[in-house]
């Protein structure tokens, strides 16, 4: 048995991916690669709700910066939400933080979402 | 007699090393073995080793000839030693064949007698060799030289190869001519440790051995410590020989540093008592260094590097300063420090070194990484220097070491090197806070930190058994868990950080571990072990009434 697993769903023109569990490289590779076929598709509203995800490790944290820099080349919005607050740090001291939206709840990226379409 | 070892059985953690030899020496068969020397801290069990080698060599095959010597320090006259070496050798070789126990037990055996012994067995060679040692005796030098020879001569003569398998090795500087010490008399050995078909493997104290004529040029082969599986399973397997029952407190077995004399003699001890608690171990352990086995020995060793009592005296508080400081002493300082001239301070500072007391780096000395030994120089130092009563020092090592146990509580594991093996270490920390009611921000800060020093040590620890050792104790005020590994890295002296992080950090995204780990715990220590490589991160807590509850991020 895994210790990821990732379920996604859209929502009108949002698309959200909920990832599960243990972020390591193999985690966040199909985060990446689910990101990716979303915005080849032409998304431009992506959520990453975090609140089923209990740890990332640096390898995980390193990949998540080629999701970040697919979703600025292709104009599209990132936003995370129910960070726990060392998964923000982690975040942070990697320096991405500045190019994602983060939120408390998914609700609250929905209707920040919404509101600018 | 190398018969006298231990049971197979009873022969714990050694079996890779055991085989690692084995096949080594069975190349003698093809010209292709090289002599060694086996290196390891005293009592780690290199005399074990080699012991059981030689069982295995003797036993369980036929090609290659086992030839044990133990040098002994009482026969060390040149006369007198290559006429031992020369009988045991011609004894060992001819009970091989028919593994003949019996010609083993011939020690003093005249060379008279050693001459019929020969004739009766028809082994021509040895007939040769014995001819001509008898030819030489009038001339020591000649006899010695044909005594060391003899495995080479008699592979000549029979094809079969010869494994020399030495202990104590060290003591061979001790060769006399008429009274006269003479450390040259040691180099006859190199000429024969050359040659291929007939391997020297020797083990002794390695400080003096690699000081030696020949033996810092041969290959050095480490035996490490037990690691904690195997240290366990020796307790057990001590405490069943004694027919007795009971456990040894983990931080006693983590002190002991998986050293199998050490383990022993505590054993050896506690099983004085009928069904031993913890309580029991610690006192074994007290006694031990304050007056046992332990105690006995190191205070041998102390005794033969230092005859003259004052002189020992010195040595013996250069040995405490230099364990109670944390930075590495030079031999100005120690001089200046005891009102000594540079040359005695040299002196007894190289003394020390050769007797395993302290190691040296670069002309600076540090205490040796054996918390047994800190202890006994703890003991002896109050004893001898300070002439405090065995009440006194029962009190300070009562303090000092019992009380550790009381207020920790202890966990250790072993983790396989394999997918995502570090989460059973963030899942352990997770239950031991609700265990303990610690605070849950300061568990999951720390699990984030613990996850990434496993990946370190799994990522770079591959080596010995594939393995990563991981200990956690909980005081009442922090957590520490230490994650050692076989990872071979150098740590910088400065920083205490392994070089491995800085090149790491120069790829995109990797390196960021050791920033995170600093990030989330409040103290982290590197340090070079027996076994690898050790990082130890150390977080404060708190114990709270309840778990609280997750914290989120509340932003925008």
């Amino acid at each position: 048995m895994s210790n990821f697993s990732l379920s996604s769903r859209s929502e009108r023109d949002i698309d959200v991916m909920m990832p599960k569990g243990y972020i390591n490289n193999i985690g966040a590779e199909r985060l990446e690669s689910t990101s990716e076929k979303f915005i080849d598709k032409g998304s431009k509203k992506l959520v990453v709700n975090f609140s089923d995800v209990q740890f990332i490790n640096t390898i995980g944290l390193s990949i998540f910066l080629s999701i970040v820099q697919n979703s600025l080349e292709s104009n599209s919005m990132l936003c995370f939400t129910n960070m726990k607050k060392d998964h923000r740090e982690m975040f942070e001291m990697a320096g991405l933080i500045k190019h994602v939206k983060v939120f408390k709840d998914e609700k609250d990226a929905l209707d920040y979402l919404n509101g600018r379409s | 007699m190398p018969f006298n070892s231990l049971q197979e059985k009873d022969f714990i953690g050694r079996l890779q090393e055991q085989a690692n030899l084995f096949k080594r020496v069975l190349l003698a068969e093809k010209g292709q073995a090289r002599s060694a020397v086996l290196s390891g801290q005293r009592g780690i069990g290199k005399t074990e080793l080699l012991k059981h080698l030689f069982g295995q060599l003797f036993w369980k095959q036929d090609r290659v000839v086992p030839f044990w010597y133990s040098v002994n320090p009482a026969l060390l006259s040149v006369t007198d030693f290559s006429k031992n070496y020369l009988a045991r050798f011609i004894c060992q070789r001819l009970a091989f064949p028919k593994k003949d126990q019996a010609l083993f037990y011939q020690d003093g055996i005249s060379i008279d007698d050693l001459s019929l012994l020969v004739e009766e067995r028809e082994a021509f060679w040895a007939k040769e060799i014995l001819d001509q040692y008898m030819r030489c005796s009038g001339d020591p030098l000649d006899a010695l030289r044909i005594a060391l020879a003899a495995p080479h001569r008699s592979t000549l003569s029979t094809g079969m190869p010869v494994a020399v398998l030495i202990d104590d090795f060290q003591l061979i500087q001790g060769l006399h001519l008429a009274g006269v010490p003479d450390q040259r008399l040691a180099s006859l050995f190199q000429e024969p440790m050359t040659h291929r078909k007939t391997p020297h493997i020797i083990s002794g104290n390695m400080a003096e051995l690699q000081e030696m004529p020949g033996v810092s040029g041969l290959e050095r082969i480490q035996v490490y410590p037990l690691g904690p599986e195997a240290t366990s399973s020796m307790v057990l397997s001590l405490l069943n020989e004694h027919e007795a029952e009971g456990s040894m407190p983990p931080l006693l077995i983590r002190h002991l540093g998986g050293n199998p004399y050490y383990l022993g003699c505590i054993v050896n001890r506690v099983c004085e008592k009928n069904n031993p608690g913890e309580k029991d171990f610690w006192n074994a352990y007290i006694q031990e260094i304050m007056e046992g086995t332990l105690a006995h020995s190191w205070s041998s060793v102390l005794k033969s590097f230092f005859l003259d009592l004052g002189q020992r005296r010195t040595a013996l508080a250069i040995t405490s300063k230099i364990y109670h400081t944390s930075e590495a002493l030079s031999c100005q300082r120690i001089a200046k420090v005891f009102a000594l001239t540079d040359s005695q301070a040299h002196a007894i500072v190289q003394a020390l070194y050769l007797a395993g007391f302290i190691r040296g780096e670069f002309g600076t000395f540090r205490a040796m990484d054996d918390r047994v030994l800190r202890d006994i120089v703890d003991s002896l130092f109050m004893r001898e220097i300070l002439a405090k009563s065995a009440h006194d020092l029962e009190g300070h090592f009562i303090e000092a070491l019992v009380p550790q146990k009381e207020t920790a509580v202890y966990f250790e594991m072993t983790l396989p090197i394999a997918r995502d093996a570090e989460l059973i270490v963030a899942q352990s920390l997770e239950q031991i806070g609700k265990n303990l009611n610690i605070n849950q921000e300061a568990i999951g800060q720390l699990q984030i930190a613990v996850i990434e020093a496993c990946i370190n040590a799994m990522e770079h620890g591959r080596g010995m058994d594939d393995k990563v050792y991981i200990s956690i104790t909980a005081e009442d005020d922090h957590l520490e868990v230490s994650i050692e590994s076989a990872g071979q890295e150098f740590i910088i002296q400065e920083t205490g950080e392994p070089y491995r992080d800085q090149e790491a950090a120069k790829t995109t995204g990797r390196g960021w571990g050791l920033k995170l780990i600093k990030r989330f715990v409040d103290q982290v220590k590197f340090e070079k072990t027996k076994y690898g490589t050790k990082i130890k991160l150390v977080k404060k807590i708190e114990r709270s009434a309840g778990i609280h509850k997750e914290d989120t991020v509340n932003h925008e």
